[in-house]
């Protein structure tokens, strides 16, 4: 099929393929049926049942095995004269170097996740090697050249963050769906069966303001010798029954047989999983209460934020969701597609090609070859493939370019260990940072060092800015460069106080939404710095103990923009709302009993 | 400070702790403060094996210049060093170490290291720095290797 002179660039080249999963296996058949004779293959996973449905090259008796060698076996059972150098690793890992990404004329990346991407991107910069980077999310896909110095790097352009609420959207007025889930899952089952020292935002809610002895006794607390059955439904008034008018319009819903995930359950049947469920926890894993996070494969814990998430929503008057919806959005599953990663995969190698061609053909900067493509799940412009110039790198890319970033943080309060963790490694994507003030290193990190530089180095991680050896003012540039990933970057630092709402106002009153222009919306802010100049990318995945408790990453491509709290009509003054004081009863309202004894009947 | 000389110890820095050849220590230094400074490095040079040397671990600071890597370090092991080529001070004559005749600024830590451990026993009797040392050089071999052995007992092993 190919020509001549696409043959000889082909046989020639040595590609490396980070990544050997949904993307990788189809990657890697192509590759091999185009005629490409030398790849590397770096994965650091094995097989498991769930990927055997699209990774065509593994078979059941590989579960456990390592993708990137059975992966290569595979292919060579068709093409047995290949070369093809499977690693059983983090691509992470220091040994795939610069001087490792060097011996290759292309870098094909088929990765699930942002960080590994983001230290491919840099590497192939620091090597000067072609990247082509892929990915896919159900029908959708995209494909995008990266050439040092000629089209915009991985980094160059925001990527979408997870999604955050803010935290009175969950907390006081949902508008979908999925605000119900994250209650349900960040904060109720937090609450419940985490870590209870952990901040959490169902804490500072209480209506009886009068009874402050009472008040300091934690609502969710299982009391001593307190039934199961009662303290479930203590904690099913606490956090439903207040917040319900609507309860005894869905009352006489009829009974459905809970076995099918894809069933919506009724009001009834969640406030019956939801008892269940807590119970479950307390009878069957007590010893785990505290230290619980959820997890999406824990099928209690699915159970429990659906229930939670149908019960809360019904209250607000937004559809229900089925268990198998609700484990989709709680998990961020998106239910990946063969055919939209072989597509894909076909793409990748069209783009190596080119790259390929284009050392040998004198090819000159302007007249672009290459193209992004982006791969749609519904016809636009009479296409579903659709190609895109590639961008021209931006001269503000703090990957690509040496432009400075700024950071806005509170010197006097924000530790070492703040911005190493919540700036450095979450936002710059760092792993091994080296952190400078001038010719002073304030940080390091890594196996290498010796016992007393990691003993100051962690000394300095607990120190404030301002009260570091030497100390980090408003002016400072701070130069961070990675160990392993060839990034420097600048930092000015800006100092600014962080405006804490909490010690100006009590819970429950009315918060007013001025800010002044110097202090940090701690809202908007959580961590207390803004850091400008860069492309927003969201945190490292995985890093589940971050700062908000209402993050969720939602995968479909939603524009809307996260709306910052407004105290509307809509929003309900916390005072207002009648919850039942758990310590004595004496908080309940008339109402709230008579709803109480109400459900009592349903539920009983 | 110069970005440049910052930026070029940064990456010694990080080249070096990547990979260093056997039994070398070089480590930027460590004020009672807690500020590390990476314009003196304290390094350990071990004598190399099968030489009168061997058994020594021998501390050089590295001083580095804001013209760094125009010019190169001063290298200075402990005042009254016996060798030939070491000053009374400490300094270390070396021509890779000179400006004015084989410093180029392409030279690494790494370079400078090993070019020093080589020194310790091919002394260069051209270059005279100190009378004591340069004198048993020439003149008596057998006390000259007794003054080299002994002064490798003075810097054992820290590990």
């Amino acid at each position: 099929m190919a020509s001549e002179g696409h043959l000889s660039p082909i046989k020639g080249a040595k590609v490396l393929m980070v990544g050997a999963g949904g993307i990788g296996c189809e990657l890697l058949k192509t590759l091999a049926l185009s005629g490409f004779q030398d790849i590397h293959i770096i994965d650091m996973d094995t097989i498991e049942v769930s990927n055997l449905n699209r990774q065509f090259l593994f078979r059941q008796s590989h579960v456990g095995q390592s993708k990137a060698k059975v992966a290569r076996d595979a292919v060579l059972n068709f093409r047995p004269g290949m070369s093809i150098t499977p690693h059983h690793a983090n691509v992470k890992d220091p040994e795939f170097n610069v001087d490792f990404f060097k011996q290759f004329n292309v870098v094909l990346n088929g990765l699930d996740n942002l960080d590994a991407r983001r230290h491919v991107n840099r590497l192939c910069l620091a090597a000067d090697v072609p990247l082509v980077e892929s990915g896919t999310t159900g029908f959708l896909g995209q494909v995008t050249v990266h050439i040092k110095g000629k089209t915009e790097c991985y980094e160059c352009q925001p990527k979408p963050a997870p999604k955050t609420y803010p935290v009175c959207t969950i907390t006081s007025t949902p508008s979908k769906f999925v605000h119900c889930i994250v209650w349900a899952k960040d904060l109720l089952f937090a609450k419940l069966f985490g870590d209870k020292n952990q901040e959490n935002d169902l804490n500072v809610r209480s209506s009886d303001a009068t009874n402050s002895s009472e008040q300091a006794k934690d609502v969710f607390e299982r009391r001593k010798d307190e039934d199961i059955g009662q303290y479930g439904r203590r904690i099913y008034d606490h956090v439903f029954v207040a917040l319900t008018d609507a309860f005894s319009s869905v009352s006489a819903m009829a009974s459905l047989g809970l076995k099918n995930p894809q069933d919506k359950w009724s009001l009834l049947e969640s406030t019956r999983v939801f008892l269940e469920a807590l119970k479950q926890f307390f009878l069957k894993r007590e010893k785990e209460i505290g230290n619980l996070s959820f997890d999406k494969d824990d099928q209690l814990a699915v159970e429990f934020v659906t229930a939670a998430a149908n019960i809360r929503a019904a209250s607000f008057g937004i559809p229900l969701h089925s268990l198998f919806e609700a484990k989709g959005i709680a998990g961020n599953i998106v239910h990946a597609v063969a055919t939209t990663n072989a597509i894909i995969a076909g793409l990748i190698v069209i783009e190596a090609i080119k790259v390929l061609q284009k050392d040998t053909d004198n090819y000159r900067c302007g007249s672009y070859l290459f193209r992004m493509t982006y791969c749609l799940e519904h016809v636009s412009r009479k296409m579903l493939l659709m190609p895109v110039e590639p961008y021209e790198p931006n001269k503000s890319c703090y990957v690509c370019s040496e432009t400075p970033l700024l950071l806005e943080i509170n010197t006097h309060r924000s530790k070492l260990r703040d911005f190493v963790e919540k700036i450095v490694k979450a936002k710059l994507g760092m792993n091994f940072p080296l952190i400078m003030h001038g010719s002073n290193l304030l940080y390091e990190v890594g196996d290498d060092l010796d016992e007393d530089m990691v003993a100051n180095y962690a000394a300095n991680l607990e120190k404030v800015l301002s009260e570091l050896p030497s100390p980090v003012n408003s002016g400072t540039r701070l130069t961070v460069e990675d160990l392993q990933q060839e990034l420097v970057c600048s930092i000015n630092i800006k100092h600014r106080m962080l405006l804490n709402f909490h010690s100006f106002w009590g819970w429950g009153v009315f918060i007013p939404l001025q800010i002044c222009s110097d202090e940090f919306d701690e809202e908007k802010e959580p961590d207390g710095m803004v850091l400008t100049g860069w492309t927003q990318a969201p945190a490292v995945v995985g890093n589940g103990g971050s700062t908000s408790n209402a993050r969720q990453a939602e995968a479909e491509k939603d524009t809307e923009v996260d709306e910052i709290s407004e105290p509307s009509g809509k929003k309900r003054k916390l005072s207002e709302v009648d919850i039942p004081n758990a310590a004595d009863g004496t908080g309940n309202h008339k109402e709230v009993k008579e709803l109480d004894d109400d459900d009592d009947d349903e539920i009983w | 400070m110069s970005g440049i000389a910052r930026g070029r110890l940064a990456e010694e820095r990080k080249a070096w702790r990547k990979n260093h050849p056997h039994g070398f220590v070089a480590k930027p230094e460590t004020l009672p403060d807690g500020s590390v400074n990476l314009m003196v490095w304290h390094c350990t040079i071990p004598g190399k094996a099968g030489t009168d040397w061997e058994g020594g671990y021998y501390p050089l600071t590295l001083h580095f210049s804001e013209d760094y890597p125009s010019k190169p370090p001063k290298c200075k092991f402990p005042q009254g060093f016996f060798h030939p080529n070491v000053y009374p001070s400490g300094t270390v004559c070396l021509s890779i170490l000179n400006e004015d005749s084989g410093w180029r600024p392409a030279i690494t830590v790494k370079q400078i290291l090993v070019g020093i451990q080589d020194l310790l026993d091919q002394p260069n009797p051209a270059d005279p720095a100190q009378t004591e040392g340069y004198h048993l050089f020439i003149q008596d071999t057998v006390e000259y290797k007794r003054r080299v052995r002994q002064q490798a007992k003075q810097y054992p092993s820290l590990i």
